[in-house]
C-alpha cells in the first residue's frame, strides 16, 4: 500500500478533528492485518472506488465516541443511539472527502461510498480485501484506530 | 453549540447562522431529552418546518452576498447547498413514508449537526478570509 493513501487519510483525519473538534490527533506505530475486523464498540466503515479501491475503517471506542459528540453539541451524550452513530458517521464521511480531495492533488481520481456504521465488538466484515494497514491513532479523548485497505485499479 | 470561532465577520451570515446553531441545539435538546417520543413530535416537526425554511433564506442570503463581493468559490460553495438541500429532502420523504421515527429523526439531527459545524468552521470561513482581506484568496 502506498504511502500516499495512507497519508491522504492521516492528513483528513488531523484537518477535521482540528476544525470540528479542536483536537490535534497524533499517529503511533502502524501494523499489518490480514482482515478487518470491526474490533471496537463504534465502527465506520467506508469504501473507495474509483482510481482507487478499497475500504477504510474507523474503530472508536464508546467512551471516546460520546466525548466527540458532546464536543460538537455542548451536551452530554450517554448512549451510542442513532443520534451520536449518525454524527460519528458523518464525521468520518467529512474526514473520507477530505482524504478524496488529497488523493486528487496526488493525481489518482476517486469517490467515496457513504460511511456504514456498526456499533458492537468483534462484528468481522468479510472483504475479499487485500492485507490492510492498522494506523492508531492518540488523541487528548482517547485513542482510535484506522485500518485502510486500498489498491490501485490502474 | 455556537463557538465565537465559528463567526466569519459578516453581519448578517453570522446573525443567521447562530440562529441555525441554536434551532439545531434546541432540536438536538428535543430529541435527545427525557419522555416519549410521542409528546416530542409536535416539537420535532415544529422545528423541522422552521428550519426548512430558514435553510433555504440562508443559504440564498449566503449567495448574493457572494455574488456581491465576487466571490471566485461561488459555484462550487453553490453546489454544496444544494447537495445538502437534496439530502434534506430526502429525508423530509423518509419521514413522511415513516411517520417520523424516532430513529430516522435521530439520524437526521446527528448528521445536521456535524454537517453544519463542519460547514461554518471550514467553508463559510474562507467568505470572511475572501472579504476581509480586500477580495483575495
Amino acid at each position: 500500500m502506498k504511502v500516499q493513501y495512507v497519508n491522504s487519510f492521516y492528513k483528513a483525519v488531523q484537518d477535521v478533528f482540528g476544525l470540528m473538534l479542536d483536537i490535534k490527533p497524533e499517529r503511533e506505530n502502524p501494523a499489518v492485518a490480514d482482515d478487518m475486523i470491526a474490533g471496537n464498540e463504534a465502527n465506520v466503515m467506508i469504501g473507495i472506488t474509483g482510481d482507487l479501491s478499497g475500504s477504510v475503517l474507523f474503530g472508536f471506542s464508546k467512551d471516546m465516541s460520546l466525548e466527540m459528540v458532546r464536543i460538537m453539541s455542548g451536551m452530554e451524550m450517554n448512549k451510542l443511539d442513532s443520534f451520536v452513530s449518525s454524527a460519528l458517521g458523518e464525521v468520518v464521511n467529512i474526514i473520507s472527502g477530505n482524504a478524496v480531495t488529497n488523493l486528487a492533488e496526488e493525481g489518482y481520481i476517486c469517490d467515496i461510498v457513504p460511511p456504514q456504521v456498526i456499533i458492537g465488538e468483534n462484528k468481522s466484515i468479510s472483504m475479499a480485501t487485500e492485507k490492510a494497514l492498522i494506523l492508531p491513532m492518540k488523541t487528548e479523548i482517547g485513542k482510535f484506530k484506522m485500518n485502510i485497505s486500498i489498491k490501485e485499479n490502474r | 453549540m455556537w463557538k465565537e470561532k465559528y463567526k466569519i465577520g459578516v453581519e448578517l451570515i453570522d446573525r443567521q447562522h447562530r440562529e441555525l446553531f441554536r434551532r439545531v441545539s434546541d432540536f438536538v435538546k428535543t430529541v435527545q431529552g427525557e419522555g416519549e417520543w410521542e409528546e416530542k413530535l409536535s416539537k420535532v416537526k415544529e422545528t423541522l418546518e422552521f428550519m426548512k425554511e430558514y435553510v433555504i433564506t440562508h443559504f440564498n442570503d449566503e449567495e448574493i452576498y457572494q455574488k456581491e463581493i465576487d466571490y471566485p468559490e461561488y459555484e462550487k460553495h453553490r453546489q454544496i447547498h444544494q447537495k445538502f438541500k437534496d439530502e434534506v429532502g430526502k429525508y423530509v420523504e423518509k419521514f413522511q413514508q415513516e411517520a417520523y421515527s424516532e430513529e430516522t429523526v435521530q439520524e437526521f439531527g446527528g448528521k445536521l449537526m456535524a454537517w453544519l459545524i463542519n460547514h461554518v468552521a471550514g467553508e463559510d470561513q474562507k467568505i470572511g478570509y475572501f472579504q476581509n482581506r480586500g477580495g483575495s484568496v
